[in-house]
């Protein structure tokens, strides 16, 4: 369903839940004629290309799980063209430090100690601090992830709407514990920090998408046609 | 129409064309006449920009209410360095989205809105630091910046001045920390995003050591419309000290979630009872947060004040972000501090030891509250905790750790105690595993 070509993928037509509930591309209220499409800007953002397009925007596409390439060369072809024009954008090569951790993490899946040490070779810094920096953030899995990462936003807003029994149809449906891999190696289920989408609550981000004011009763829809 | 209810008591500026997909191309938004304030700008000298923004009263909306036109003249006049301008779309308070909302409905007011900002503080490239889980809203701005470059509208010789304008799309990897300014920086350079001491301030030594200004989102896109239409335009709205337009997230439980835009100074009654409808359930409001989690809670007696700085700082508590988070009288509001909490322990980068641990112990003890197994003390040593963690740290996160246990114990004590009452019962050995 996500595809990693650089395109927004949109939702398919034959989704139930999508006519009843706008909330897929947020609680659209008094604007009933908006598509998801026209909420979301696909049809505006189009396929992105995947040599990173300008110099100015090629550090823009970290895609989360799953991995393109869990074995291949994380600096070479396409991807070395999107660093040289990330490392263009900047006065030093620390610089880059991020959105060439968001590069390896794209294609491999997630950050292992010697993806880590291969990024820091690259930019001629020290391992440590590579790792130092990575672990600093929660984007960047420092271990394997289900192909689909389902983050459920549990802060004040989507909590006072009920977050945590979203969290918990989560759990209960993909038959998973938090933050582990399912048996089929197909979901992990985490809870989030805010997702800055308060107002549709409860926000959940699976993968790079978000799905907004999700109720618990419609979390099997949501993994269904993810499969 | 502010997004996705709308109101007769909006007054739309900023939130003008949300909702319509045709606003979002460059095609549209220069039908609509974008693109014409960045022209005005470059026939003004950067002096004139800061001027005008000075004059309007625009205040920074990235949370403290900073003037930018000040803020922007404390960069250098006259410098061989090269500045910078970084724009904060990193918004992760809890309660906030209106940055995601004013990006991915009209990218191009942001993009207009960096070069304007660049150009009035003489930088020749502007930053955007967006979060790493916007990632739809970066697709959006990415293309919109990538039409601007190709209209000619950034890069090299900005259409035709002479100027130089560069902007550069970076993505963080999530963390809250990374909207404190300087920890932003600390990101952009590659590095953990942990604020640094000030001083030196950014105007002296920000991004890469060289001179930098910050702002926000809205601010930036506000500051074009200031540019092209004039300080006195601006400050028709608002209050003396807090003019203008400001959009207003509105979260929890309401009747009309999304953002709202009024003029500074609008009445915080009517703006949550009439403009968003009251609560979801029609059951009485306990309590509101105004600004974001950062800032003191509101009980339902105190909402009859405007809906601007000064008000709000004389109600006790802050403007933040605009974040108004509505709780109805169903709402557990031990439960709720004790998430917040639990939120700026998570995101606390762990520098300064009062916020470091202070933030872990504050939400184990409202934990154990929580769980029925609190005492009267818990109470006073939590506010002991708050005290040590306020004033007294790099940045404010853990000020603003403090401001919900702080204000919640003095304003629902009751309900504390009324959770304390109800774990009697429960067995020592299991209080202990907790
Ligand atoms: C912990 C913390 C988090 C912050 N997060 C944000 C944020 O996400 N977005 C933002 O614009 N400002 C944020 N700020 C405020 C910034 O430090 C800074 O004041 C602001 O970006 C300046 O822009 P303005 O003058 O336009 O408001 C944060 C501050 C703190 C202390
Ligand atoms: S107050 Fe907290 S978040 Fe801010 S610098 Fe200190 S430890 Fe880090
Ligand atoms: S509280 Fe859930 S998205 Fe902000």
């Amino acid at each position: 369903m996500t595809q990693h070509g650089g395109k927004l993928d949109s939702p398919p037509s034959s989704w139930p839940i999508a006519q009843q509930n706008p909330g897929f591309a947020g609680d659209t209220g008094e604007f009933p004629n908006l598509s998801a499409d026209d909420v979301r800007g696909i049809s505006y953002v189009g396929i992105r290309p995947e040599d990173g397009g300008h110099p100015s925007v090629a550090g823009s596409m970290p895609y989360q799980v799953p991995p393109k390439q869990p074995e291949g060369p994380i600096f070479a072809g396409v991807y070395e063209e999107r660093l040289q024009k990330v490392l263009s954008r900047y006065p030093d090569r620390q610089a880059a430090l991020l959105p060439a951790l968001h590069l390896a993490h794209e294609l491999r899946g997630h950050l292992s100690p010697e993806t880590m040490d291969e990024v820091a070779e690259r930019l001629q810094l020290p391992p440590a601090y590579v790792r130092g920096v990575a672990s600093f953030y929660t984007m960047y899995n420092l271990g394997p992830v289900g192909k689909y990462l389902v983050q459920v936003c549990t802060n004040i807003s989507c909590n006072l709407c009920g977050g945590d029994a979203v969290l918990e149809s989560f759990l209960e449906h993909t038959g998973t514990e938090m933050g582990m891999v399912s048996e089929d190696g197909r979901f992990t289920v985490i809870e989030a920090e805010c997702l800055g989408a308060c107002g549709f609550p409860t926000v959940v981000q699976i993968n790079e998408r978000f799905y907004e004011n999700i109720r618990p009763e419609e979390v099997p829809a949501v993994l269904d046609s993810l499969r | 129409m502010a997004y996705p209810y709308r109101h007769p008591s909006e007054v739309l500026v900023l939130s003008k064309y949300f909702g319509d997909p045709e606003a979002r191309t460059l095609k549209g938004w220069e039908a609509l006449g974008g693109y014409a304030p960045l022209r005005k700008a470059l026939g003004m000298s950067p002096a004139e920009i800061v001027n005008e923004v000075k004059a309007s009263g625009l205040r920074g909306r990235g949370g403290a209410g900073f003037p930018t036109g000040v803020k922007w003249s404390f960069m250098p006049q006259k410098s061989d360095k090269p500045h910078y301008l970084l724009c904060n779309a990193d918004e992760s308070e809890p309660g906030t989205f209106k940055d995601r909302e004013l990006i991915r409905w009209t990218p191009h007011a942001l993009v207009e809105g960096c070069l304007i900002g660049a150009y009035a503080i003489r930088a020749e490239h502007a930053y955007i630091y967006i979060r790493g889980e916007f990632f739809e809203p970066a697709q959006i701005l990415a293309r919109a910046i990538e039409e601007a470059y190709a209209a000619g509208y950034a890069g090299k010789n900005v259409m035709g001045s002479g100027i130089d304008l560069d902007i550069t799309l970076h993505i963080g990897a999530g963390a809250y920390i990374c909207g404190e300014e300087t920890g932003l920086m600390n990101s952009l350079e590659g590095r953990r995003g942990e604020p640094r001491i000030k001083p030196p301030f950014p105007a002296i030594s920000g991004a890469f050591g060289k001179p930098s200004a910050i702002n926000n989102v809205e601010t930036l896109i506000a500051a074009a419309h200031i540019v092209q239409n004039g300080a006195d335009w601006y400050k028709q709205w608002g209050t003396e000290k807090s003019t203008g337009t400001k959009l207003f997230c509105v979260s929890g439980h309401v009747k009309r979630p999304g953002n709202y835009e009024v003029p500074l100074g609008f009445n915080f009654r009517e703006f949550i009872y009439d403009v968003c409808g009251g609560t979801a359930s029609g059951r009485p409001v306990k309590s509101v947060i105004p600004g974001g989690s950062s800032v003191p809670m509101l009980t339902a007696d105190e909402l009859d004040i405007g809906m601007d700085y000064e008000a709000m700082a004389a109600a006790g508590t802050m403007l933040g972000c605009g974040s108004v988070i509505v709780m109805d009288d169903t709402t557990n509001i031990v439960k709720q501090v004790r998430r917040m909490v639990d939120f700026y322990a998570h995101e606390s980068c762990g520098q300064c030891t009062p916020c470091r641990e202070g933030t872990a112990w504050a939400a184990k003890i409202l934990r154990r509250i929580e769980n029925g197994r609190g005492t009267q003390e818990d109470l006073d040593t939590l506010l002991s905790i708050s005290d040590n963690m306020s004033g007294k740290t790099i940045c404010v996160l853990s000020d603003a750790a403090a401001a919900p246990i702080v204000s919640s114990i003095e304003k629902f004590r009751g309900d504390y105690l009324e959770m304390m009452h109800a774990g009697a019962g429960v067995p020592v050995a299991a209080a202990i595993a907790l």
